[in-house]
């Protein structure tokens, strides 16, 4: 097998805008797969409503485009009628963190044995533009002209409620790394969130000042640093993993604990 | 199994477990949750059986349509504001093809309105609560046994119809105890008809319009026609095998009263005085008999747990004027039938007597009723 095998590739170009950084996370997530052995026979992917969902149509897997949000019910759901499966979300910020917030919590909370990238592109970029819940404070959206107003959510906080979880922060400039953490991710057993910093250079970057999809690359080239090894805690523009102690897979979260971070 | 009190509620898990459901998710809501309680009782001690507590309605009918594909037969049971939560899943699961099936504990709304009382005020959210144009399919049982076997009826149109099935109650009927027999009741059990995920394919599973391969056709009228009409003719060729009813009491009164689930069984003492026609199909409605029987009757009652919601219906069906008789605030009895039978000057001279109103054991009172 090879990684192309595990693309719709007659179906190329696809809807992305040029420039668009999903493409840069489906390279590596069929890179991964083509290295575990992931197929269409024991791998399912799950996507959400945004740009991120079509990710699914365009990979050699079955695949269920839910509803705005609704991606962690229903991957949860698979993975407990069908626990020999690989469950695989791939969403964006909004789907994920806004109108899925909720469902978030508590797939965290449950730990089940699935994984999540998370497109994280700080933007609502399907439907033109509007700040989302992880565009950062000031910035000016369609939907903020005078600046985004709230401080971003903290995915990282969240995830690691669960002492049993995994979470990473990588972005899509950084392939070795963005690779590395989602191997790692897909071999967790539990929850697993890899939260990956994604250009949308039409329908956010350009009106934050970049002037290409490029510019925005070197940004997160420039910008992000490793973070120190066996960090429990990711500062903001840092790339690291911070995992919690792993349970056998499907198994409960630890109890006694209310706080990964304690 | 041996005759034995069996509570509405419970009929209706037993009733799945039977249809061969392996997976139930849910959220607590007054008075559906005994379903909930039991559905745990039962996978803790059958492991083949999947249960999962949501954080909320909205989780609980997006993981049945994700255990649907995933291979299960999936259900979930839910009341009130619940129902109305589930209403964006649901439309999915039309657009999608997912066989499941929800259990609406019908209580009086809207709101949290009166959780522990009963109503039938969600017809209209049963047949119209998603987003677009869909053919529902679903049943109301009205006696514990029935709340048995329409639960199985359901899982079986659900399989046929590939399509979320809804199988109403209230809370009186989900809370109702009465002595029942289900051991003998056969009644066959059409098996899974979706090939699981992960077959092999690379089907993809969009509530987005899409192609046969995937690629959008979100702005292809004709595409979305043909599939529409598709599903639409499908759906309601295998409702057609599920067209039941009861038509019975007194066949040569000459004015017909129309009333289903629990109502029907409140209205019981009206029995010498009027025939009756009972929809346990309610959607799609049973014009073709409907209009038939109340052809032979002068007039025509539709006695319901809401403000006319099928009444408005049966008018607009048999474009004649229909009889009202709204029970509200929860108030269904039968004292509130006859105060609202004399509001509109049809009380019986000769009211029946207050001995037997509910007839015996568990099963409806004979009648001509018809299994389709």
């Amino acid at each position: 097998m090879a990684v192309k095998d595990k693309l719709k590739v007659d179906l190329f170009p696809t809807i992305w805008c040029p420039g668009c950084g999903i493409g840069l996370i489906m390279q590596q997530l069929a890179t991964v797969m083509d290295e575990l052995g992931l197929d269409k026979s024991n791998t399912v992917l799950v996507t959400g409503i945004g740009c991120t969902g079509r990710m699914g149509a365009y990979m050699n897997f079955e695949s269920v485009y839910t509803l705005h949000g609704r991606t962690l019910p229903v991957a949860e759901a698979i993975k407990m009628v069908r626990p020999e499966l690989k469950v695989i979300v791939v969403s964006g910020d909004g789907d994920t963190a806004s109108i899925g917030g909720n469902h978030l919590l508590h797939s965290i909370r449950r730990n089940p044995d699935i994984t999540v990238i998370c497109n994280n592109n700080e933007i609502y970029g399907l439907t033109g533009g509007q700040a989302g819940p992880t565009t950062p404070v000031g910035t000016s959206t369609i939907s903020s002209p005078a600046g985004a107003a709230y401080s971003p959510i903290n995915l990282q906080g969240l995830v690691n409620t669960n002492p049993n979880s995994y979470y990473a922060k990588t972005t899509v400039y950084h392939q070795g790394p963005m690779r590395k953490a989602i191997r790692e991710a897909l071999e967790w057993p539990g929850f697993a969130f890899v939260d990956v910093a994604s250009q949308c250079i039409e329908n956010n970057g350009r009106r934050i000042g970049f002037a290409s999809a490029n510019d925005m690359l070197q940004h997160y080239r420039t910008e992000y640093k490793a973070a120190p090894p066996g960090s429990k805690h990711l500062e903001p523009h840092q790339l690291g993993i911070v995992k919690g102690e792993p349970v056998p897979a499907g198994g409960p979260a630890e109890p006694g604990h209310s706080n990964g971070n304690s | 199994m041996t005759k034995r009190l069996v509570q509405g509620n419970e009929a209706v898990l037993l009733g799945a477990v039977k249809a061969g459901a392996t997976f139930f998710a849910g959220y607590p809501i007054s008075p559906s949750s005994e379903i909930l309680a039991q559905a745990s009782v039962y996978a803790a001690s059958h492991p083949e059986f999947r249960f999962l507590q949501e954080e909320d309605e909205i989780a609980s009918a997006n993981a049945i349509l994700g255990g649907s594909l995933a291979g299960a037969k999936s259900f979930t049971a839910t009341s009130g504001p619940g129902f109305s939560l589930m209403q964006e899943a649901i439309g999915y699961g039309h657009k999608v093809g997912i066989p499941c099936v929800i259990v609406n504990v019908m209580r009086v709304g809207p709101g949290t309105g009166m959780p522990t009382m009963p109503g039938q005020g969600d017809l209209n959210q049963a047949r119209y609560g998603s987003t677009g144009d869909y053919t529902s399919i679903v049943f109301y049982p009205s006696t514990v046994t029935e709340c048995y076997e329409y639960t199985i009826h359901a899982f079986n149109a659900a399989e046929e119809s590939r399509s979320p099935v809804i199988l109403m109650s209230d809370a009186f009927l989900g809370h109702l105890n009465e002595v029942a027999d289900l051991g003998p009741i056969e009644i066959p059990i059409v098996p899974r008809t979706l090939e699981p995920l992960a077959s092999g394919s690379t089907r993809l599973f969009s509530g987005v319009a899409t192609y046969p391969d995937g690629e959008p056709a979100t702005a292809d009228s004709d595409e979305f026609i043909r599939q529409y009409y598709e599903g639409r003719d499908h759906r309601l060729a295998v409702a057609e095998k599920y067209a039941f009813y009861e038509y019975g009491w007194n066949k040569d009164a000459d004015t017909l009263v129309v009333a289903f689930g629990i109502t029907r069984r409140i209205a019981q003492p009206l029995a010498p005085h009027f025939a009756l026609f009972r929809p346990i199909r309610i959607w799609p409605t049973l014009d073709k008999e409907l209009t038939e029987i109340a052809g032979r009757y002068e007039k025509i009652i539709v006695i319901e747990g809401s403000d006319g919601q099928y009444a408005n219906v049966v008018e607009r069906m048999l474009l004649r004027r229909v009889e009202r008789v709204p029970l509200l605030g929860g108030r269904m009895s039968i004292e509130a039938i006859r105060e609202g039978l004399a509001r509109i000057g049809m009380l019986p001279a000769e009211p029946a007597s207050s001995g037997s109103e509910f007839p015996a054991g568990s099963r409806a009172p004979a009648g001509s009723r018809s299994v389709g």
